[in-house]
């Protein structure tokens, strides 16, 4: 048996364990971490596509290297762009409230906020692996039958997270989770004001990194509907991924093999 | 109601509780679009070579001249347009396991009106970096070259940032946040060692050369990596960058150029998810950027001896700080706004520029002198210093700005003891991934007898047209 197949039995392990004993909207939340994010450190590429009034526009791309942090069980990522050639090379460490955005061209890291754009419709907290459960209190709404990205109706349990921590993106967010599976199938993510800001899907679930996962999110803007963002998960692979990585002065030396 | 009859209720009830609840119509599927339903997944494979950015740009900058000006610029004219095309490239490769080589160069292509044509003036390319790095040891590292070693935590001026000095070439926009790119590096030896509790870096760049004089717009040197301007001095830097909380970091340095020690710090907060804070500090003995200017000008033989007479000086060195203070806040609706305060101990006092518009407003006074006064000015630029001794500086950015695929970014750096400023607006249009469509306008505000009032062009426009490969 290799390290890989291990990695993925102990992974379904995991969610299944976590799954048997869910009850409350903390396990769920917590069940439905573990299905999003796998336990060990790895690497993914994002590519993201927008769509102006229903009309694709323009690719992007990242290298994101993403590892949890055994203190704080909160995920550490870096990442580096790929696309668009204007972009490719620029990297960003989002470690808890650490954010930084580094230009290779002004050779400048910048502290930025997770409110600040990442890309297309993707705030910088939106596309950071992070454990909802950490940073939001969960409470539960109740069992609702509702409409996954493709149409297909999904019972799920409908939950109300609201920030408990400095680092919560979100004032707070209706998350819809599968029963059973404990899928994420969709988020409505609102402001401190109130204001719903984005609409998040979940979709095309497949094995990945030992379980199956969501390996797509759709990102719709609430405000000016027209606006959507699909944000794509592709050449995830495990990787031990150094703890210097995760620092401010390690950014200029970065650079995606 | 009998038992039967509660119990009956009870049992419904609580399976009225217990069922699903059915959902309320939803709209939010229907917001997706449809080509993003039918999407399929992209191709496993890395897009683009992550390394490296290279593109090609054209541009053209047409200036109005201030009519008029309190203190006439001699010799030359103002611009009154120029063209120009570059070749920009950025690219780094790994040469094993443990080294690795970065180049940073920009070849250009211009024409404008006080520069003939063909010449050697049209050509210039700037050697901006080029520098191999030695994986020593875990999270140590040893770079050799050209490098260009930034410093600092704020926006638009980084005290911080020691290594700024002549190194600007050529830039087509005021905004400090692109001056950055347009920059040389320097010859020298850095050794950085990262650890748990941050970073450690110290870095020497030798003298190689003599002081040269200030270049000229059009005495630019073609195929020559200008080391004169950054390799002129011993320079020695020593950075301790580290965290001092999850939301707040910082860097301690001690710069020795010469026989002059300064002294930095400066200080990055997050606070909440929409609000950056940040303070920078650098100071230390050091004469004043008016007796700099003549001391340097002095050396280089551009100023006449005698000059300094004319003006009210004082060679004490003394402690002098620079300072900037400011915050950044982000809108849900991606534009951020900056805010920052500058303090210049070394700039000019309001007895400075008394003096110095005093003394070029007389229409008797000879060109040697006149432009003695420029030179001054032009010093303060060419060591990337703020000649105010108090400015704030306002930056709006905004992405998506009225339609998708703008991103329109203006600036203010305002002069507080005049109330004169340096305003710019600039658009970029992202036609393509590929392709970006840009322009700018650019305006010296103030009275006549300001520190921008007074500067010409009194305006400049660009427009440029950009192709990333």
């Amino acid at each position: 048996m290799n390290i890989t197949s291990s990695l993925a039995k102990a992974a379904s392990l995991l969610i299944l364990s976590v799954a048997a004993h869910a009850q409350t909207a903390t396990d769920i939340v917590a069940a439905s971490d573990n299905v999003r994010n796998p336990p060990q450190p790895f690497r993914a590429t994002i590519t993201f596509t927008e769509f102006i009034a229903g009309k694709e526009q323009a690719h992007e791309a990242l290298a994101l290297f993403s590892k949890e942090d055994p203190q704080t069980r909160q995920f550490r990522n870096v990442i580096q762009y790929l696309e668009p050639p204007r972009d490719a090379g620029k990297r960003v460490l989002l470690d808890g409230q650490s954010l930084w955005f580094y230009d290779p061209a002004s050779k400048t890291s910048v502290r930025i906020s997770p409110q600040q754009r990442l890309i297309g419709q993707a705030a910088v907290g939106d596309v950071l692996t992070v454990n909802l459960g950490l940073d939001y209190s969960a409470s539960m709404i109740g069992e609702e039958t509702i409409q996954d990205a493709a149409r297909a109706e999904r019972n799920c349990w409908h939950l109300d997270l609201h920030a408990s921590s400095d680092r919560a993106v979100y004032n707070h967010i209706d998350y819809w989770v599968e029963k059973g599976s404990f899928f994420p199938i969709k988020g409505k993510l609102y402001s401190d004001s109130g204001r719903l800001l984005k609409i998040i899907y979940f979709r095309k679930f497949t094995d990945r990194l030992g379980a199956v996962r969501p390996t797509e999110e759709i990102i719709i803007d609430a405000v000016d509907t027209s606006l959507a963002t699909t944000a794509t998960f592709s050449e995830q692979a495990y990787l031990d991924i150094p703890n210097g990585w995760f620092q401010r002065e390690y950014l200029p030396r970065l650079n995606v093999p | 109601m009998n038992g039967a009859h509660a119990a009956a209720l009870l049992c419904c009830g609580l399976l009225a509780t217990a069922a699903a609840v059915a959902a309320p119509p939803d709209d939010d599927v229907a917001l997706i679009p449809d080509e993003a339903r039918q999407q399929q997944a992209p191709a496993d494979a890395t897009p683009s070579i992550p390394g490296q950015r290279i593109y090609l740009e054209a541009a053209f900058s047409a200036a109005s001249p201030r009519g008029n000006p309190i203190v006439s610029q001699p010799p030359t004219p103002p611009d009154e347009w120029q063209a120009r095309a570059f070749l920009d490239v950025r690219k780094e490769w790994r040469l094993g396991s443990r080294v690795g080589l970065t180049l940073s160069d920009r070849l250009n292509l211009r024409d404008e009106a006080d520069i003939s044509f063909p010449s050697h003036e049209d050509v210039i390319n700037d050697l901006r970096e080029v520098f191999a790095t030695w994986h020593l040891m875990d999270r140590t590292y040893l770079d050799c070259g050209r490098i260009n070693l930034k410093s600092g935590v704020a926006l638009g001026f980084n005290p911080t940032d020691f290594f700024r000095t002549r190194a600007v070439v050529e830039p087509l926009s005021a905004d400090p946040t692109v001056l950055r790119e347009d920059r040389l590096g320097t010859l020298m030896i850095r050794a950085q060692s990262l650890g748990r509790w941050g970073s450690l870096a110290v870095a020497f760049a030798p003298s190689a050369y003599a002081p040269t004089p200030i270049y000229g717009n059009a005495a630019l040197p073609s195929f020559n990596p200008a080391l004169d301007r950054t390799n002129a001095t011993n320079r020695f830097v020593a950075k301790d960058s580290f965290d001092l909380a999850e939301n707040a970091s910082s860097e301690v340095l001690v710069f020795r150029k010469g026989a002059e020690t300064l002294f930095g710090a400066n200080l990055a907060l997050v606070l909440g998810q929409k609000v950056t804070a940040y303070t920078e500090w650098a100071g230390g003995r050091r004469a004043d950027l008016l007796v700099d200017a003549l001391h340097y000008g002095h050396m280089t033989g551009t100023l006449p001896a005698g000059i300094g007479t004319l003006l009210s000086t004082d060679p004490a060195k003394r402690f002098l700080s620079e300072l900037s203070v400011g915050a950044s806040y982000t809108t849900e609706r991606k534009v951020t706004f900056s805010v920052e305060f500058w303090l210049n101990q070394t700039g000019f006092s309001r007895s400075d520029w008394n003096n110095w518009f005093t003394l070029g407003a007389n229409r008797a006074l000879s060109p040697q002198i006149r432009g003695a006064l420029w030179y001054l000015r032009d010093y303060a630029l060419d060591q990337g210093e703020p000649i105010a001794a108090h400015s704030v500086f306002v930056r709006v950015n905004s992405v998506d700005t009225f339609v998708p695929k703008l991103e329109v970014t203006g600036f203010v750096d305002a002069d507080l003891a005049d109330r004169s400023g340096l305003a710019q607006l600039g658009a970029d249009y992202y036609i393509s991934d590929h392709w970006t469509l840009g322009g700018l306008i650019t305006a010296n505000l103030g009275a006549r007898r300001s520190d921008f009032g007074s500067l010409s062009p009194a305006s400049t426009f660009l427009v440029k047209v950009a192709r990333y490969f």
